[in-house]
């Protein structure tokens, strides 16, 4: 047998794996489909939007600044952006706690909390302040009468933005990684911090995803307000309610001007959403 | 020739999966593509099986141009990795999928699905759901689903490769003597060298991208075509300025032959028949250099008297297959 | 896993249950007992009252359709998502969820001024041809598929992404074409998920009110649908009515999430 003598040819490493960028792998019946659904999707979501955008330009940037700092609305902005804040606030304390409890509790009933948590996501708004009237209203068996005051705002917010933060929050909790906890530990950490340097970091980027949701959703809200708050100008009058009477007026360009800075918020929200979901994708 | 691959290219961005490669595949046999990870091979297969398509290049499935058909009109059976069994069916349900996507009267399917059932010894599983059976035997579903349409040519992507060292030895020989009884034209892909090895007609090296060579077992073992194909195929040891097998180093204990080099026995280890032993050359190639493997027979290793510390002169065996050691890194 | 100390545990359990307890379900409750106050009575009446009848048959006939259209975009545009690379891609995931975060009202304003007949961006267009889509059925259609929009995608891309796509690939390569393998492997395996978010768009559709107010003209009798006929009920003094009206809906979602929450874990343990 010959030796077989070769030369070898060394050959540059290739680059790490990289996922196709802009490169389209769609084939002639989903280009079809997908051009039906952004069809549907620009006449009934972006075109109106936009419009909104438009609208609220027409009369210019001093009418806009004109319509927006009115005495009424800047008193409504404020009130919106306060109670929602506040409302955020105490959901990022008392939604963290539910999921916490949800996850890591258990006691008789819990399953019943777990579904109770999901009602205000389904209850239709308007119905939401019906029943909040009933017990913190007028004639309330707690001897509370909150309805057309601020706290009639706050409650209402509360009440909508409830299932964010916990729903966001349990997930994560349920797949943080026991172990983890418990090498901490081992290493002579106490609970509290355990809880501050392992817990509460992994839990953050969800924790901020629910909070922007519920933000949005306090900003936005409308229909539980109807009812409890009594939408009184300068003390419970809120965005989407001043919006509403401007409609309700004729004058469009006005209630265009206010909802585009709802719209700006919303916006604001999805990036927030769209980077947070991806640090949470590229970690896992 | 089944499977004709000419001039495929496929790129990811900027990275060639695969670069210009040109393959032909004979009817009948059982061909693995053998490669290191991420080397290009499901890639190739994906394109064969129509799963892919490839940027440039054709593929010829038994003389009709498959570059442009759909997956479903291609006629190959393809088996993946990890079995992509149908969850929500029964083992029959699965097996049976390609005969009822292709309309076959219900008294034929039943009989086929038994038939293929027996052929795979699932018989007794029939009804029962994927994720009642163990990886084995999904595995084994996998390849009777994939064998019902009566497929031109087999495709396998790592068929073994999620499988325990002992199922994949005994599924292997069944492949082989599977691949005996239907004589279907089947490709595998594995990183396995043994397992290529044993099983295959033919064997195809894939890595970065290109086909490294193209040839029976023996011949890739006993003439490798580069250094790459040579390392990937067994043990390869250094000794001065080629690479070769250990067991082609002959050892001797006196500086008789021209270009014998010197060193020192530095370990020594008894495995089985086979005697291995760890050379350390002298100052003169680097105190810093890899020992040089050697691999004796043990009557070979007593006659010569070896034991640690034993001084030795080391030189290429006659006719052994040898390449030039690239430059030290 | 660390343990809380008992005491702790006890405290951050009063908390949360008191906490929803207060916030949800006393008032929650409190509507069954308004609604029944006078016995079925006031159902009798509700079911007898022409007006109401026909709110709550709109409603469901406006929520049905609205469903029915989310649930066809909202599993292909999934599909599109999941399985497919497109340039602006990622704009396109991120935009679907924004009706989450618009205001009902925004919704409602936004869709008047693009198809209001008389100086709407489209509406004049339509009007011409006789369509008329604000203060009709089919602005309080696209109002509600507006809102509920995100929720049957947000349900299905998770799991589209989790099986992954070897199934269809292996129904592929044994000759399924594309609608074979849509029907006999991806929608079996995304069953569920699909349930999920009907049901979900389904509570959410049936509840609507800001938005519907603005686009329908809230008209009785034509236009009104059932939670525009509380607000009115409640502002002309028929608490009653309201409160039973309130209740019928409320029964319909709070069942939607009861029976989302009872098919949920036994998908789980499969
Ligand atoms: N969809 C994709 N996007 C980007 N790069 C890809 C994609 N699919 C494969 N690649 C790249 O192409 C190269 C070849 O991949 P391929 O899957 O063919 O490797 P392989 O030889 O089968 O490896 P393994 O033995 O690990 O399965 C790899 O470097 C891989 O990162
Ligand atoms: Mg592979």
């Amino acid at each position: 047998m010959a030796t077989a003598t070769l030369d070898a040819t060394a050959r540059p490493t290739p680059p790490p794996r990289r996922r196709a960028g802009a490169r389209s792998t769609l084939t002639a019946g989903s280009s079809l489909g997908l051009g039906i659904a952004v069809t549907w999707f620009s006449l009934l979501v972006l075109i109106p939007l936009t419009a909104i955008v438009a609208t609220s330009a027409g009369r210019g940037w001093s009418g806009y600044i004109v319509t927006i700092t009115n005495p009424q609305t800047m008193a409504a902005i404020q009130l919106t952006v306060g109670q929602s804040l506040l409302v955020t606030g105490i959901n990022i304390v008392m939604g963290t706690l539910i999921a916490w409890v949800l996850v890591r509790d258990r006691f008789w009933g819990k399953s019943v909390l777990d579904v109770i948590i999901d009602i205000p996501f389904a209850l239709p708004t308007i119905v939401a302040g019906l029943v909040l009237l009933g017990l913190y209203g007028n004639g309330s068996p707690i001897g509370l009468d909150w309805a057309y005051t601020e706290r009639a705002v706050m409650l209402a917010l509360a009440f909508v933005t409830l299932p964010f933060i916990v729903r966001t929050v349990q997930p994560v909790l349920e797949e943080l990684d026991h172990d983890v906890e418990e090498a901490a530990a081992s290493l002579g950490a106490k609970r509290l911090t355990i809880f501050r340097r392992i817990i509460l970091p992994s839990l953050a980027p969800a924790i901020a995803a629910g909070a922007a949701l519920s933000f949005a959703r306090a900003i936005a809200e409308y229909g539980s307000l109807v009812l409890l708050s009594g939408n009184k100008p300068f003390t419970t009058e809120v965005v989407s309610v001043r919006v509403l009477s401007f409609i309700e007026n004729g004058s469009t360009e006005s209630a265009a001007a206010v909802a585009s800075l709802m719209l700006a918020v919303a916006l604001f929200v999805i990036v927030v959403l769209d980077v947070v979901q991806r640090r949470v994708s590229r970690r896992g | 020739m089944s499977i004709e691959v000419t001039n495929v290219t496929k790129k990811y961005g900027d990275f060639y999966a695969l670069d210009d490669v040109s393959v032909s595949l004979p009817t009948g046999q059982l061909t693995a593509l053998l490669g290191p990870s991420g080397g290009g091979k499901s890639t190739l297969l994906r394109i064969i099986a129509g799963l892919d398509t490839a940027d440039s290049g054709t593929v010829a499935i038994e003389g009709t141009n498959a570059t442009r058909l759909p997956p479903q009109k291609r006629n190959v059976g393809f088996v993946f990795q990890h079995y992509a069994v149908f969850k929500h069916m029964t083992v029959a349900k699965n097996v049976a999928f390609g005969l009822e996507i292709r309309k076959t009267p219900k008294a034929e399917v039943k009989r086929r699905v038994g038939e293929l059932l027996e052929l795979v010894h699932l018989s007794q599983f029939a009804d029962r759901l994927p994720s009642q059976l163990s990886g084995g035997q999904r595995q084994r579903m996998a390849l009777a689903r994939a064998l019902a349409v009566e497929p031109t040519v087999l495709l396998l992507d790592e068929p073994f490769g999620a499988l325990d060292a002992k199922v994949r030895k005994e599924l292997r020989d069944w492949l082989r003597r599977l691949h005996d009884e239907v004589h279907v034209t089947t490709v595998f892909v594995t990183h396995d060298q043994e397992e290529a090895m044993e099983v295959a007609d033919e064997i195809v090296v894939i890595n970065h991208g290109r086909v490294e060579q193209v040839g029976s077992p023996d011949q890739l073992y006993d003439e490798p075509a580069s250094d790459f194909v040579m390392g990937f195929l067994g043990e390869v040891t250094r000794l001065g300025p080629v690479r070769l097998r250990p067991h082609d180093v002959e050892v001797a204990t006196s500086p008789g032959r021209a270009g014998a080099i010197p060193g020192t026995v530095t370990r020594l280890l008894r495995v089985g028949f086979e005697v291995r032993l760890q050379v350390q050359l002298g100052d003169e190639f680097g105190t810093g250099a890899e020992p040089v493997s050697v691999v004796l027979s043990r009557s070979h290793a007593r006659s010569l008297d070896l034991e640690l510390g034993s001084k030795v002169w080391l030189t290429a065996a006659v006719g052994a297959v040898t390449v030039p050691a690239m430059i030290a890194v | 896993m660390v343990e809380v100390s008992t005491p702790v545990k006890w405290l951050l359990r009063v908390l949360a249950i008191g906490y929803v307890f207060l916030l949800v379900a006393w008032p929650v409750s409190t509507i069954v007992r308004e609604a029944f106050a006078d016995g079925l009575g006031t159902f009798v009446e509700i079911f007898s009252d022409e007006q109401a009848v026909n709110a709550l048959t709109l409603t469901v006939q406006v929520a049905v359709q609205a469903v029915l259209i989310n649930l066809v975009f909202g599993v292909g545009i999934s599909l599109l998502l999941v399985r497919y690379e497109f340039p602006g891609k990622r704009v396109l995931s991120a935009l679907v969820d924004l009706p989450m975060a618009v205001s009902p009202v925004v919704v409602g304003l936004s869709l008047l001024l693009v198809y209001n007949g008389r100086d709407g961006w489209f509406g004049e267009h339509l009007e011409k041809w006789g369509v008329q889509i604000i203060f009709s059925g089919t602005g309080m259609i696209m109002a509600t598929c507006f809102v509920a929009l995100p929720l049957v995608i947000r349900e299905v891309v998770p799991v589209l992404t989790e099986i992954g796509d070897d199934q269809e690939q292996a129904a592929r390569s044994l000759g399924a074409n594309a609608r074979q393998t849509f029907l006999r492997i991806t929608l079996p395996s995304i069953k569920w998920a699909v349930v999920y978010g009907v049901v979900l768009s389904l509570a959410r559709s049936l509840g609507e009110f800001g938005a519907v107010k603005i686009v329908s003209g809230n008209v009785a009798n034509q236009t009104q649908t059932a939670t525009l006929l509380v607000e009115k009920q409640y502002q002309s003094f028929d608490q009653a009515g309201a409160y039973a009206v309130s209740f019928i809906l409320a029964f319909v979602s709070v069942l939607c999430i009861v029976v989302v929450s009872i098919l949920r874990p036994k998908e789980h343990s499969k």
